[in-house]
């Protein structure tokens, strides 16, 4: 038991050992292993046409209107629930109150938000796949059962990208003049609201979750609000808050925006709608002009949050921010 | 190398009753504990002057004396009694108590690589808290610490009981198990968790984080307090418990109520800091293991070492988390994860190491 007995390379051993353990407790997941779907050559009898798009991950041809679709992308849904388009299957657990009339029998369920059920979507026969930030890196595994697309956002761009998401959509499914339509309304919703930020003041966007509290800045998942609608962010070192950092509720008051945007993650995901305000209900953030000029705004988490791109999401964003800032 | 508490002739690990200290007599280690009670000391008083709000001193003078504005309203004192000694206290509390207990589960189960994080307790109350947000979202913070403690007492005596029935035990088996069953807890916290969307917000209850700490969200941490206290007065106790059942039971010792009460602190120190400010890993690892090599395993003498140094250990974590991506702040679970590993393996490779 004395420590003379052990060598030193076996001491290291162990040590390594024991540390491995730690560090692979804190892991979780592995890649799905799946088959490749055998038959991908789904027989692509006379589609009337093809289109190839270029999307996040590259170039892919698919069909135009293309029959059996499957998205793995609420933004997608959105978009397509606007543009009236039929969608056959979706992951459905995820669905969010505006979007619940795709939860029916008619539609699958291929899984979740994150991973796809391969075997669902295999006996789908689907015709198009689209998949997009959650789930783009599914992408190589799916595009062996039918052609694939990613439509991700891009955070740098996020209005670009919903509208040029938007457009590919409406190049598959031959509704390009309803989507200019959508884009012109959006873009005009765009400047209206950028009219009343302009008047506002500054703001800051902050996430509760569990307690605690992450700030954004431009450029950022939720930047679109400065970046776009052109709202004055309240801190000067954006660079750093792009991809939410967590921050003391003194840094909330130092930063003393005259509008404070929250998105509550925990609403988002649960219930507990009232979770975000007990969190900034203290007395630092009592001091911020936000506050005691009640112009704390909690946006939609969910479509902030979860679904966050899609043209009727984006629209529906916008027209929240103008409501409550001219309000 | 293996360790069988039945068999007291086996040498466990922590059962050199008294181990000789290896530092100077009485009163140059009391020289020393003062001299690092008050670098400590220091320290906090830093911590309060420490900040994204400028407070100084001086501010705090002027606003104590006459009228002064700081941020948003608050004064200097304002900030330091609502945002900073809340802070502070925190950190105090949380870090002697996880470091107390981890010494309190070493000396119980009679193993110095076993903490709460590496014997299922943590994963237990974070399975706990879990359950309580999908069955009562609303629960006040006192009933969702009680479950938190319920579950993880539970998987402490879960964990107890398969070391029990595990008949080879090496001193790495038994961290080892921990490490597995609190693996597996957290496997079905992970995969409800999953099921329900709650991952991320898992991952905000697990990450120790004092940013959210201020004066009325932190006072839970006072009971720890208390249980440090119990856990100081019952000291000699646990260090008959650590000589192991029978040794215990021949001295006259209780040797079950005694390994309960252990148990009953343990759980309860790690359900009051995983609800209140996170996991923080390691800590209940490194501190005790740093301290026993110096002083030896009598609970009463090191026990004011292990709260101190674990205090100050989380203090300069803290304070680096403050300070490194200022005005943002990186959590402390993820600080004291780096330097407790490092600490922690500069234990294990040491050459004259004592821990094996």
């Amino acid at each position: 038991m004395t420590s003379q007995r052990h060598p030193r390379a076996r001491r290291a051993g162990l040590a390594l050992t024991l540390v491995s353990a730690f560090a692979l407790t804190a892991c979780a997941g592995d890649a799905q292993d799946v088959e490749p779907a055998a038959d991908a050559a789904v027989t692509a009898q006379e589609a009337p046409s093809e289109v190839t798009v270029t999307h996040a991950q590259g170039e892919t041809t698919v069909p135009v209107n293309p029959e059996t679709v499957l998205t793995f992308d609420l933004a997608t849904l959105d978009t397509l629930s606007e543009l009236g388009v039929e969608v056959d299957g979706l992951p459905k657990s995820n669905l969010p109150g505006h979007l619940a009339e795709f939860d029916t029998d008619d539609v699958l369920d291929i899984g979740t938000l994150f991973e796809p059920d391969y075997e669902a979507v295999n006996a789908a026969e689907p015709d198009l796949i689209i998949v997009a930030g959650r789930s783009a890196e599914a992408l190589p595994e799916l595009e062996k059962i039918a052609p694939t697309i990613d439509l991700s956002n891009d955070w740098a761009d996020f209005r670009g990208s919903v509208e040029a998401n938007a457009e590919i959509l409406g190049q598959v499914f031959d509704k390009e003049d309803e989507v200019a339509e959508l884009v012109a309304d959006l873009d005009a919703d765009i400047e209206a609201a950028r009219e009343v930020t302009a008047e506002a003041g500054t703001g800051l966007i902050v996430m509760t979750a569990g307690g605690e509290v992450t700030a954004y800045g431009p450029g950022s998942r939720f930047g679109f609000l400065h970046d776009e609608l052109g709202m004055t962010p309240a801190i000067e070192d954006v660079e750093a808050a792009t991809h939410g950092e967590a921050v003391s509720f003194e840094f909330l008051a130092e930063a003393n925006p005259d509008w404070l945007v929250v998105i509550d993650r925990d609403a988002a995901v649960g219930e507990s709608g009232a979770a975000a305000e007990q969190v900034l209900d203290n007395e630092l953030v009592a001091g911020t002009t936000a506050w005691s000029q009640d112009q704390v705004v909690y946006v939609d988490s969910v479509d902030w949050y979860i679904v966050n791109g899609g043209l009727g999401t984006l629209s529906r964003m916008v027209d929240e921010i103008s409501t409550a800032l001219a309000g | 190398m293996t360790l069988a508490p039945a068999r007291p002739t086996a040498t466990p690990v922590t059962a050199r009753p008294v181990r000789p200290a290896a530092t100077p007599a009485r009163g140059g280690r009391r020289t020393l504990f003062a001299a690092v009670a008050t670098a400590v000391a220091v320290l906090s008083v830093v911590s309060l002057f420490v900040g994204v709000t400028d407070v100084t001193p001086a501010g705090v003078l002027a606003a104590l004396t006459g009228a002064d504005d700081g941020a948003a309203g608050l004064s200097d004192a304002g900030v330091l009694l609502v945002s900073r000694l809340p802070r502070t206290l925190a950190v105090l509390l949380a870090g002697s108590a996880m470091a107390v207990a981890g010494m309190l589960m070493q000396v119980l189960v009679r193993n110095r690589f076993v903490e709460p994080s590496t014997a299922g307790t943590v994963e237990s109350a974070v399975l706990g808290i879990l359950v309580v947000t999908i069955m009562a979202p609303g629960a006040p913070l006192m009933g969702k610490m009680g479950v938190a403690a319920v579950f993880a007492l539970a998987g402490t005596a879960l964990f107890l009981r398969i070391l029990r029935a595990v008949p080879l035990r090496s001193v790495l088996v038994v961290p080892l198990i921990g490490l597995m069953l609190g693996g597996v807890i957290s496997a079905a916290t992970t995969f409800v968790a999953y099921r329900l969307d709650l991952l991320q917000s898992l991952g905000a209850w697990t990450t120790g984080d004092f940013s959210g700490v201020l004066r009325g969200r932190y006072e839970l941490l006072w009971l720890t307090f208390v249980l440090t206290i119990v856990a100081y007065l019952a000291a000699d106790r646990f260090t008959v418990a650590g000589m192991g059942r029978e040794v215990a039971t021949t001295l006259g010792l209780g040797y079950r109520g005694v390994l309960n009460l252990g148990l009953v602190i343990v759980s309860l120190v790690s359900a009051v800091v995983v609800v209140t400010v996170g996991v923080v890993p390691f800590l209940g690892l490194v501190v005790p293991n740093v301290v026993s090599r110096l002083l030896g395993d009598d609970v009463r003498r090191t026990a004011p070492w292990v709260a101190l140094l674990g205090a100050g250990l989380v203090l300069v974590c803290d304070l680096i988390g403050r300070v490194v991506r200022y005005p943002y702040e990186v959590p402390v679970g993820v600080v004291v994860g780096v330097v407790g590993s490092v600490l922690f393996l500069y234990l294990l490779l040491r050459r004259d190491a004592r821990v094996a």
